[in-house]
């Protein structure tokens, strides 16, 4: 059968109705399989493509274009295209209706492989002069941009040929562009069009056409799905406000009467802008203007309120002034302009009673200083005798200390541009204004002199160590401070690290009179602090060790304060790196002295100072790598481990040794101190022993490898474990503890293992005898402890473990027998669980959690009602609507609870949970109960502790405004 | 309604730092009494209703212009209009009432008065301030107590 399309009715179908349309697939598909050439097809279309009645025209092209849409790109010979190009080209020339399918098709055309470029001037021309653009439609307006768009991607040079006619055809076609969606597409191309497209005369017309979208000022409509925001339009308008350097001198009249504007996005824009223009603009354009910049930036950056306005005006300043160095050489206007800026924050500067105002202008000047090499000489030449000056003549405290700061920052600055030589003459005196501010008694100028004297140490003067050791010596003999003591410590380091020969005659030898360290009993700890924290600098290493390890092997009745001095300066692990320590110990043989002195004080000297030895040790074992732990090992145990048999005192010693080693570390004596700590654990009557002896049993359990060494291990707990008495009532405590003990070393490795300790320690929860042993043991398995099963220790440690504890105790609980005996540790269990495990998780099981809070809130337990009061501030925070179901519930429980006498922390939580409920939940939900939780609320104004108070007045002024005009709307 | 504000542009005091927590304020058995920096503390952070700042940022509330009398109940607030002719003055005294009225125990008597000499009608105010009934007839105006409202929400 012959396809109507190979006949002459075609025009007819076409006139007659859209069925026609439905077939192009088929017509394309007769075209490629060569049934029906192109061209019978358009004589067989002629009939409708030539009517008198422009409808039918309309819809002939219409198809048409449907067609060629179709058709693949590379199928049409460069004849066929030509021919088609030049009939599209014609019609450009038709009735209006005729033009959109018309556009459209010339899409399709000049997409196909054999399209002649020369074709496109043609056209071009036609269309500018015969298509008035802006009186189509949105649709036919994007696609005459689109044709310029994409015939300029694929020809750049054919395009440049065409000269200024194309620039102004694509001038006059978007001039008046009002549609949001147009306008961003055509921001986004006329950056690149500007680039290639030279403009010759009609850069003015060209910036005239865009500049009168500035600054935009558009609100979407409000149902629109994909709106176009006021801020993208922007975004994209700024970059062709400023693409060629021919807009410099009108962009910038442009946005300095923008930048005066009372509209606050005018400024944001423009701010914008200049920042942007930077890129483009060369550094003369700006010469005329910098006055007018300048003091419309002054104005925005000294705007109190707007913090979002002054960064721009901040990052603005920064750009321009980068951009002005790269001409300091040739133009004399850079060096005016950053003097302008220096001159008048001087002004501001001694004008200034506040921090806030110096801290303004001295922002300004930091920003000046950090925007390039050049500003940054220009700037610290002038503003360091400046602001040296400026401490002199002001007594304000704040300010003088605020001064300091910002001299710091500004030898900061010097020194990242490198330029600290050019300006030392100014920067030496840095040192001698620290020097003034240290020997004040307050304790904030010292701080901020110390601090600043750190940051410009480089330049310090030899004269001037002398009086900074004085006063520091000074303060760490006599500081109460926390923090003056250990800044102080920190400008030691730093002289010393200058002057490392001067400290040591000074400090070292001088003042902590190192020769005869015990002689002088007075301030004999902090001289030892001092020393110990100095023996972390390499050049003092060696003097200050020797000398107190003499001390501790002397046998001298003050080699305790020694070991304390050494042990916590070398748990900082800030002070002492693992490598430092490792080298201490290589070279001193720290841990030989240390447990000489250990063993011979263990059973005269007072358990505190022996706690510093054990913790000296075990750290410094720590610190080790495996092959030294190993020979620290083999040199020691065998002593150790025979006495510890049957003393317990020497069992600690052996505990510290063990609890730090590496995984890889094993000795067939492993069982044999695993069987003794288990003895411990179950025997000792004293809780520490049995604590280091579980936790000892613990690290074994944890770092064995898996196989044999670990099975032995497993062995000898299991055949331990069941020799002892079952009936012992003494020995059920420690044996609830132990389990705890182990499944935590077992859950942080990741092994399941655990599963089975853990059942144990669930049974325990369910007697009513024992249940609050059980309780404990769980929060020794989720509390982490600074000095067991660490990583520090070289523990392993399993991502996860929590929540695998909370997934496996959900689990195991679910079918536990809960009496009204056993039910508060249950949940005190829970309670610990539930504190440390990840908040995530309890998103995700908030179904099952959920009541258990509700619940916990009756009971008289201030551990557990912490946990759930934070809990459930938690949840309600995350507006999960289980909590908002049961507020009728909850609300009542919580008012009781602010009210709990045993503890303030409890009273707190609840009163922030009630906060929180009013501040989260929407106002209907709330507001039955305004009236009484108001009520119930006035008691806690009157709360004994103030902590309380503060947090009722938040809650109830929050209640208040519930329902209230004025009420702030959730965002 | 755009009614430009009083004092366009005004002086931005420093802000006073936190009270700092000490281990009294932790101790359960410690009656802490009520003090000027506590109410001070609940009324500072209240908005001025012209500008995006707070009562204490403009100084119109300062620490020692605060007395609490802990054995007589009386807690007495001085307020400092930034200008002579503020006509937020007794919106300003308004709101620094209302909220002391929520957030403190009922055993108080509040009096909140404009500092000597700092506004032109200082007395007006004052009397508006110190009359009950007015204040009462003000908070049934619900355009007032949204304002008043606004300026007291934490921000």
């Amino acid at each position: 059968m012959v396809s109507v399309w190979q006949t002459p009715e075609l025009s007819d179908e076409i006139i007659k109705g859209d069925e026609i349309f439905e077939s192009t697939t088929c017509i394309v598909a007769d075209i490629v399989s060569a049934k029906i050439d192109i061209m019978c097809l358009v004589q067989n279309m002629a009939g409708v493509l030539t009517s008198k009645e422009v409808e039918y025209r309309e819809k002939g092209m219409r198809f048409f274009t449907k067609v060629l849409k179709e058709l693949p790109k590379d199928y049409l010979t460069q004849m066929q295209v030509r021919f088609i190009s030049n009939f599209y080209t014609d019609r450009l020339r038709d009735y209006h209706r005729v033009i959109p399918p018309v556009l459209e098709g010339y899409l399709a055309i000049f997409e196909m492989e054999n399209y002649d470029m020369q074709k496109s001037g043609e056209f071009l021309r036609a269309l500018f002069r015969e298509v008035p653009c802006q009186s189509q439609v949105r649709q036919d307006r994007l696609n005459i941009y689109l044709i310029i768009k994409k015939l300029l991607e694929k020809d750049v040079e054919h395009m440049k040929s065409m000269g200024p006619n194309f620039a102004y055809g694509f001038i006059s076609a978007m001039d008046g562009e009002r549609d949001p969606r147009n306008l961003l597409f055509l921001f986004e191309f006329i950056p690149t069009f500007l680039r290639h497209i030279p403009l010759g005369h009609l850069v003015d017309g060209m910036f005239e056409v865009i500049s009168c979208y500035y600054p935009i000022d558009f609100h979407p409509s409000p149902d629109d799905p994909q709106a176009v925001s006021r801020q993208d339009l922007a975004d994209e308008l700024g970059p062709c406000l400023c693409a060629i350097p021919e807009f410099g001198e009108q962009c910038l009249i442009l946005l300095i009467d923008k930048l005066d504007s009372t509209l606050r996005t005018a400024k944001m824009d423009s701010l914008k802008l200049l920042a942007l223009s930077c890129r483009t603009f060369k550094a003369e354009a700006y010469g005329p203007f910098l006055k007018a910049l300048w003091s419309s930036l002054n104005r925005e950056i000294s705007h109190k309120t707007d913090d979002e306005l002054k960064m721009s005006a901040h990052e603005a300043l920064s750009t321009l002034i980068a951009k002005l160095a790269t001409s300091a050489n040739t133009d004399q206007v850079f060096e005016n302009f950053i003097k302008g800026i220096l001159i008048s924050m001087q002004t501001a500067i001694a004008e200034s009673t506040t921090v806030a105002q110096l801290v303004q202008a001295t922002k300004v000047l930091l920003t000046t200083a950090n925007a390039s090499n050049e500003s940054c000489v220009i700037v610290t030449k002038a503003m360091i005798p400046a602001a040296l000056a400026y401490y002199e003549l002001n007594p304000s405290p704040k300010l003088q200390i605020a001064t300091l700061d910002f001299l710091g920052d500004l030898n900061d600055i010097t020194k990242h541009w490198e330029v600290t030589e050019q300006i030392e003459k100014q920067i030496i005196e840095i040192p001698q204004l620290c020097l003034t501010a240290v020997s004040q008694p307050s304790k904030e100028y010292q701080i901020a002199g110390f601090k600043t004297l750190i940051r410009v140490k480089s330049v310090l003067q030899s004269e001037l160590v002398l009086p900074f050791v004085e006063v520091l010596i000074h303060n760490i003999q006599h500081s109460q401070e926390n923090d003056v003591l250990s800044v102080s410590v920190e400008a030691v380091h730093a002289i010393a690290r200058k002057y490392p020969e001067l400290i040591m005659s000074y400090v070292v030898k001088g003042k902590c009179d190192l020769d005869n360290l015990t002689r002088d009993k007075d301030a004999l700890q902090k001289r030892l602090n001092l020393l110990s924290n100095l023996a972390s600098i390499d050049d003092f290493t060696k003097v200050i060790i020797e000398e107190m390890l003499k001390v501790i092997t002397s046998d001298d009745q003050d080699a305790s304060k020694v070991v304390e001095a050494l042990s916590e300066s070398m748990s900082n692990a800030s002070l002492y790196t693992v490598q430092k320590v490792t080298q201490i110990e290589s070279d001193y043989g720290l841990i030989n002295s240390i447990l000489t002195w250990l063993l011979k004080e263990l059973s005269s000297t007072t358990k505190e100072s022996l706690t510093h030895g054990f913790a000296l040790i075990s750290n410094t074992m720590s610190s080790l790598p495996a092959e030294k732990q190993q020979i620290v090992l083999s040199k020691h145990m065998q002593f150790v481990l025979e006495k510890s048999k049957t003393e317990e005192s020497y069992f600690v010693v052996l505990e510290c040794l063990y609890n730090s080693l590496h995984e890889t570390v094993y000795e067939p004596n492993f069982p044999d101190i695993m069987s003794l700590s288990l003895q411990w654990a179950l025997l000792s009557d004293n809780d520490e022993i049995r604590n280091k002896a579980c936790g000892l049993v613990a690290h074994f359990l944890n770092k064995a490898p898996f196989g044999d060494k670990f099975d032995a291990l497993y062995e000898v707990l299991k055949n331990h474990l069941s020799s002892c008495n079952r009936d012992d009532e003494q020995l059920c405590p420690k044996v609830i503890m132990l389990y705890g003990w182990i499944a935590k070393a077992l859950v942080l490795r990741g092994s399941d293992m655990f599963h089975f300790w853990l059942q144990k320690i669930i049974a325990v929860l369910s007697h009513p005898n024992y249940t609050k042993l059980g309780a404990k043991a769980i929060h020794l398995i989720m509390t982490d402890f600074p000095d067991h099963l660490n990583a520090k220790y070289h523990c392993r440690i399993s991502l996860l473990y929590r929540q695998r504890m909370f997934q496996n105790f959900s689990v195991l609980t679910e079918k536990l027998a809960v009496s009204c005996q056993t039910k508060e540790s249950v949940l005190l269990s829970w309670a610990y669980i539930l504190e440390r495990a990840p908040k995530s998780v309890l998103n995700n099981e908030i179904k099952k959690v959920a009541p258990l809070v509700i619940d916990s809130l009756l009971f008289d337990n201030k551990d557990l009602l912490l946990v759930m009061t934070d809990v459930l501030s938690h949840f309600v925070k995350t507006k999960h609507m289980v909590i908002a179901d049961s507020t009728q519930t909850i609300l009542p429980r919580l008012l009781v609870l602010t009210k709990y006498v045993k503890s303030m922390d409890v009273r707190i939580n609840s009163l922030q949970c009630l906060f929180d409920i009013a501040n989260t939940y929407p106002t209907q939900l709330v507001l039955p109960y305004k009236q009484d939780v108001l009520f119930d609320l006035a008691p806690s104004l009157d709360d004994k502790k103030r902590l309380v108070r503060n947090m009722a007045v938040k809650a109830r002024t929050r209640w208040f405004l519930i329902g209230a005009p004025g009420e702030p709307t959730p965002n | 309604m755009t009614k430009i504000a009083d004092n366009l542009n005004p002086h931005v005091y420093e802000k006073e730092s936190e009270r700092t927590i000490t281990s009294t304020d932790h101790d359960e058995d410690v009656v802490d009494e009520f003090d000027e920096r506590e109410i001070f503390d609940i009324i500072r952070n209240i908005n001025d209703p012209e500008h995006p700042l707070t009562l204490e940022d403009l100084r119109v509330l300062e620490e020692k212009n605060i007395t609490v009398n802990n054995n007589e109940n009386t807690v007495h607030v001085n307020f400092t209009p930034t200008i002579p002719h503020c006509s937020m003055a007794t919106l300003i005294g308004l709101s620094i009432r209302v909220q002391l009225l929520r957030a403190l125990p009922s055993r108080f008597k509040v009096s909140v008065t404009v500092t000597e000499g700092t506004h032109a009608s200082e007395h007006a105010v004052n009397k508006q301030l110190a009359d009950k009934e007015r204040v009462a007839a003000a908070l049934e105006n619900n355009n007032l107590v949204q304002i008043i409202n606004q300026c007291v929400s934490p921000l």
